[in-house]
């Protein structure tokens, strides 16, 4: 008889008293399964202790300097001057006028944390797993909606992102702008032909993931677009081509 | 640049890719790991005058990473509507064909993107970040023995994607 999951699963952590541990082995010895089986989980283990750390993108530190400095802006802002007086909400929306460019950028973390926490293959915070026909329907609906608002969402930032990059694609090499172009060309085929897929089957959990990415994918090109634009501007050449260079590699 | 920003960069860009590579794992995907990291950081720049210099800047870092791991977890739970993964018994051991090749770490990693949500998050923190069970249960606010069945699921899973 073979053993079960949790003593194999002792035996590959080595956690099984002696006399247990002796009692596998003597299994394993002659069951080739069993062995085989602990082999490969043992492999498991010791490769998963060895993984290497991966590397940010490199845009990852541009939207994160943006942030700072949109916050130490808004410290400034909120220290100095009678705006201190506004409401959040009054700080913010002038805050967002003087520092446009950054504040466009800041839209798009908010979406992209806003509907992050959202389950994978979902798009509804309510209760995935229904058992009255009547809940089905009232999910059905409020996962269309939510889809509808996080919808509108990423297409307000994209169109402000838009503005941004095709005011500064002068900026860019020829290279550089057919590669973005191309890119985005890629990813408004996959918008369509996802919005094509949520149309025909608007509850279809995949279809809707699937939109939802490929705005982000947008969010995020365009987002690198700006980047590397910014950095070109301030003449860091060492900042545009690493974010050139990852460009580059994404095309 | 102002100094600070500067000398934040610098921290950035030591410890970021330990960071972004838990996030990335315990999220399943690098579009989720990128956000975790913004936010992570964004948070440490906001916390610098409360860094006291008890522990070492890396581990002050790490525990704050792992806190916001933690709540993102929870977050995407609580949406989920599931507090645990169902245990199933498709892990019993079947006789399989021994691989003739190791398993290469660039595939493990991406396997465990597609471990489902609550045993790759024992798996990442027990077999990657090296928590014990007892550990894991507590982080995770699960049974020390559900923790080692949800590991144990993980692996063969795995184990299946990878053979």
């Amino acid at each position: 008889m073979h053993p079960t999951d949790d003593v194999l699963n002792e035996f590959v952590e080595e956690t099984l008293g002696a006399t247990e541990r002796a009692e596998v082995e003597q299994h394993l010895a002659s069951c080739a399964p069993c062995r085989a089986t602990v082999d490969d989980l043992r492999e498991i283990r010791a490769v998963a202790k060895t993984l290497e750390f991966r590397e940010p993108p490199a845009r990852a530190w541009s939207r994160l300097e943006r942030a700072i400095k949109l916050e130490q802006e808004h410290l400034t802002q909120s220290a100095q001057s009678p705006q201190s007086q506004l409401t959040p909400r009054s700080r913010r929306s002038l805050r967002e006028i003087s520092v446009w460019l950054a504040a466009a950028a800041a839209v798009v973390i908010a979406v992209g944390i806003g509907y992050r926490v959202l389950p994978r293959g979902t798009t509804t915070s309510a209760p995935v797993a229904s058992t009255a026909p009547a809940n089905d329907a009232a999910a059905s609906v409020s996962v269309e909606a939510e889809l509808k608002a996080a919808e509108e969402h990423y297409q307000k930032a994209i169109t402000g992102l838009e503005q941004i990059a095709n005011a500064g694609k002068g900026s860019l090499d020829t290279q550089t702008a057919s590669t973005l172009q191309k890119n985005l060309s890629v990813i408004d085929q996959a918008i369509n032909e996802s919005r094509a897929a949520v149309r025909a089957q608007p509850t279809s959990e995949p279809a809707q993931q699937s939109l939802l990415e490929s705005f982000k994918a947008k969010l995020a090109l365009l987002q690198d677009t700006v980047a590397l634009i910014n950095e070109m501007r301030k003449g860091n050449d060492a900042g545009a081509a690493r974010i050139g260079s990852g460009l580059r590699q994404k095309g | 640049m102002d100094p600070d920003v500067e000398a934040f960069e610098t921290m950035y860009r030591e410890h970021s890719p330990r960071i972004y590579s838990m996030a990335c794992r315990m999220a399943g995907s690098p579009q989720d790991g990128e956000d975790l990291l913004q936010e992570i950081f964004l948070q440490a720049y906001r916390k610098m005058a409360s860094f006291k210099g008890e522990s070492s800047l890396g581990t002050w870092l790490y525990r704050l990473a792992l806190n916001h791991c933690l709540d993102y977890v929870r977050s995407r739970r609580a949406k989920m509507n599931k507090l645990t993964e169902t245990l199933d018994a498709e892990h019993s051991v079947e006789p399989t064909a021994a691989r003739q090749t190791p398993i290469a770490k660039l595939d493990l990693d991406r396997a465990i993107e597609r471990l489902p949500d609550g045993c790759r998050e024992a798996f990442v923190l027990h077999d990657i970040e090296g928590f014990d069970h007892k550990q894991v249960g507590e982080l995770l606010g699960i049974a020390e023995g559900t923790s080692k069945s949800q590991v144990f699921k993980a692996r063969m899973k795995l184990r299946a994607m990878l053979v």
